[in-house]
């Protein structure tokens, strides 16, 4: 037994207030941890999917959709362009690659892109298993699609239409997983790919069984890709080409930097805020931490007077009273900590498009460090009356 | 062995200043320290205790000059050597009786002995209560645990601040044959103050403020 001890059993021998004031401290530190979380993520989206993707085309309509839609995955798409005018623009001397992908199908929830293999490296991605895709209807999965669906090379699926999880809409032909993707942390963990061919079979298929007896003839022509992910060769390509897209042709070029620079902006007034009030609730868990104290060291002046009869020196009663404040808010930071994982795990079942990445060890650090400040604050004030304390007058008043 | 010179003390400037008379115990000796209420007494016990600084004069306790002593060493010293019996709270409301009587001897740096705790607590009867709960205790029964907590570490000298007040007759009685006997068994000096004139036979040496 020590004083370590002392202060659990003070601690245990007010189990409610212990209670309130570690629930309210863990409350308002999932909440800070998740914003910190979700702001993360954000970023982290914006930087790894963004990054080598100068500029995005496709058809007219709103940029910001046109990019959530074909670099994040998150949103519909805005339509589709033809294929062949596609290729004619990827012909300009100052693009360096250009890659069409294609996409309006999923399976279970996840997306089907139908694109070139320059897709995957466009993402660093590499295959864990198996083979990049050779042949129409072979797919490759992302790393999280593989694993939450519990698929294996060689396992088959049946793609619906549509990029929301339904089973009406099927279209018939078995699609092939041939590779399993390493994970990389981004948008493609999450992805379906196949080859542009695969997308194609399966709609004139579809629209041949819609409208009998008009069977297509199948050209160039016809095809359609959803958009078109560019890189310049140099920065110059930036400044110039989306505009003569934008004014020449019936399609559209959006720069996904601005255009999601520009939604991290309006989300981050929300995120801010959201912070705002868990700092709140910190300050407020901080004061009901130093209430709880301040209120043990007052009630239990007797008590504390004995231990000074009994040889303990105030600087070991303020120890006590530090150790019972540490107990308590490093008890708040793991249930905090649980809640946010319950919260996210929770979240995450529910979505098959998760963006989360684990919070950086460094911002739990600096956030553990700002609460250590806040107990010693609290601690700090409560041991005033400890300082102060009158010993010999606290035993006389005993009668 | 315990000295006092010329003891007094003054609460506040400008307020009534108390003298005491000199106090010279030897080894094993007792003294009863009677008093009406608001003479001084339990400021004379504090003095002793090192609980409270003198004005003026000198306190003896084998040899240490407690007015020397700083105030960390003041605690040890205390904490070593001084056991405090109180007239009605007496141990931490948060630990068991057991725990308490283990807290006092980690704050004594004394030697966490169990089996001796568990002696202690079977001279004075108390046995059974080991796991209780302070506030489960009745009065009887925190008396001896305030009695044992005094007495655990092998004090040079038990201070006793009206033990007896509250207790009937009988209670009274065995609390003063308690605290006698641990005093012979720890050779330690016993004082008690007390207005209670019941236990005033069972001291050879007494004085009166």
């Amino acid at each position: 037994m020590n004083i370590w001890s002392i202060s659990i059993q003070n601690i245990k021998s007010k189990p409610l207030y212990t209670f309130l004031s570690v629930f309210i401290a863990s409350l308002s530190i999932a909440l800070l941890l998740g914003t910190q979380q979700l702001k993360r993520s954000f970023e982290n989206q914006i930087q790894n999917n963004v990054g080598k993707i100068d500029v995005v085309v496709g058809a007219k309509g709103s940029p910001l959709q046109l990019v959530l839609a074909s670099v994040l995955h998150l949103d519909n798409p805005t339509g589709n362009i033809s294929y062949k005018k596609a290729l004619k623009i990827s012909k300009n001397p100052l693009i360096k690659s250009a890659i069409p992908i294609s996409y309006g199908d999923n399976y279970k929830g996840y997306r089907i892109v139908g694109t070139t293999h320059e897709y995957i490296a466009l993402y660093d991605g590499e295959l864990k298993k198996g083979h990049l895709v050779e042949n129409a209807m072979e797919v490759i999965l992302g790393n999280s699609v593989a694993q939450k669906l519990n698929l294996k090379i060689g396992d088959t699926l049946l793609s619906a239409h549509g990029l929301i999880e339904n089973s009406i809409e099927e279209h018939d032909e078995l699609l092939t997983v041939v590779g399993i993707l390493k994970p990389t942390k981004k948008v493609i963990d999450r992805l379906i790919i196949t080859n542009l061919e695969s997308i194609w079979n399966v709609h004139n298929h579809k629209s041949e069984e819609n409208h009998e007896g008009h069977k297509h003839q199948e050209n160039h022509d016809d095809k359609e890709v959803t958009s078109l992910l560019i890189k310049f060769k140099s920065p110059r390509g930036v400044l110039t080409f989306p505009r003569r897209i934008n004014e020449r042709t019936y399609m559209q070029a959006a720069l996904p930097k601005y255009e999601l620079y520009k939604l991290y902006e309006y989300t981050s007034i929300g995120f801010k805020t959201i912070s705002l009030i868990a700092y709140l609730i910190l300050v407020i868990s901080c004061i009901t931490l130093f209430i709880s104290l301040y209120k043990m060291v007052k009630e239990r002046a007797f008590d504390l007077a004995i231990l000074r009869t009994y040889g303990a020196s105030n600087f070991q009663l303020i120890k006590m009273v530090f150790y019972e404040g540490f107990i308590v808010v490093f008890s708040s930071f793991l249930l905090g900590f649980l809640l946010l994982k319950i919260g996210f795990r929770f979240v995450e079942a529910n979505d098959q498009q998760n963006i989360f990445i684990a919070l950086p060890f460094q911002d739990l650090l600096q956030l553990g460090f700002l609460i250590l400040m806040m107990v010693i604050i609290s601690v700090s004030c409560a041991i005033y009356p400890i300082i102060k304390m009158d010993v010999s007058k606290i035993l006389s008043n005993e009668k | 062995m315990i000295q006092t010179e010329n003891l007094t003390y003054q609460y506040k400037k400008g307020t009534a200043i108390f003298s005491f008379p000199n106090i010279t115990l030897e080894k094993r000796e007792n003294l009863l320290i009677l008093g009406a209420s608001g003479i001084g007494k339990t400021t004379l016990l504090h003095l002793l205790a090192g609980l409270l600084k003198p004005a003026k004069g000198n306190i003896f306790i084998d040899n240490t000059d407690l007015n020397a002593l700083k105030s960390n060493k003041l605690d040890t010293f205390r904490g070593e050597n001084i056991g405090l019996v109180f007239q009605k709270k007496h141990a931490i409301q948060s630990l068991n009786v057991f725990d308490n009587l283990k807290a006092r001897l980690i704050f004594s740096n004394a030697l966490v002995n169990d089996k001796k705790i568990e002696i202690v607590l079977a001279q004075l009867g108390l046995s059974e209560l080991k796991t209780s709960k302070v506030s489960e205790l009745s009065e009887g029964q925190l008396q001896r645990l305030g009695i044992a907590l005094s007495v655990i570490h092998n004090p040079q000298v038990i201070l006793a601040d009206e033990p007896t007040s509250s207790l009937d007759d009988k209670n009274c009685k065995i609390v003063i044959e308690l605290l006698q006997n641990q005093a012979k068994q720890t050779n330690a000096n016993l004082i008690v103050i007390t207005h209670d004139h019941r236990i005033k036979s069972c001291f050879q040496n007494s004085i009166t403020l």
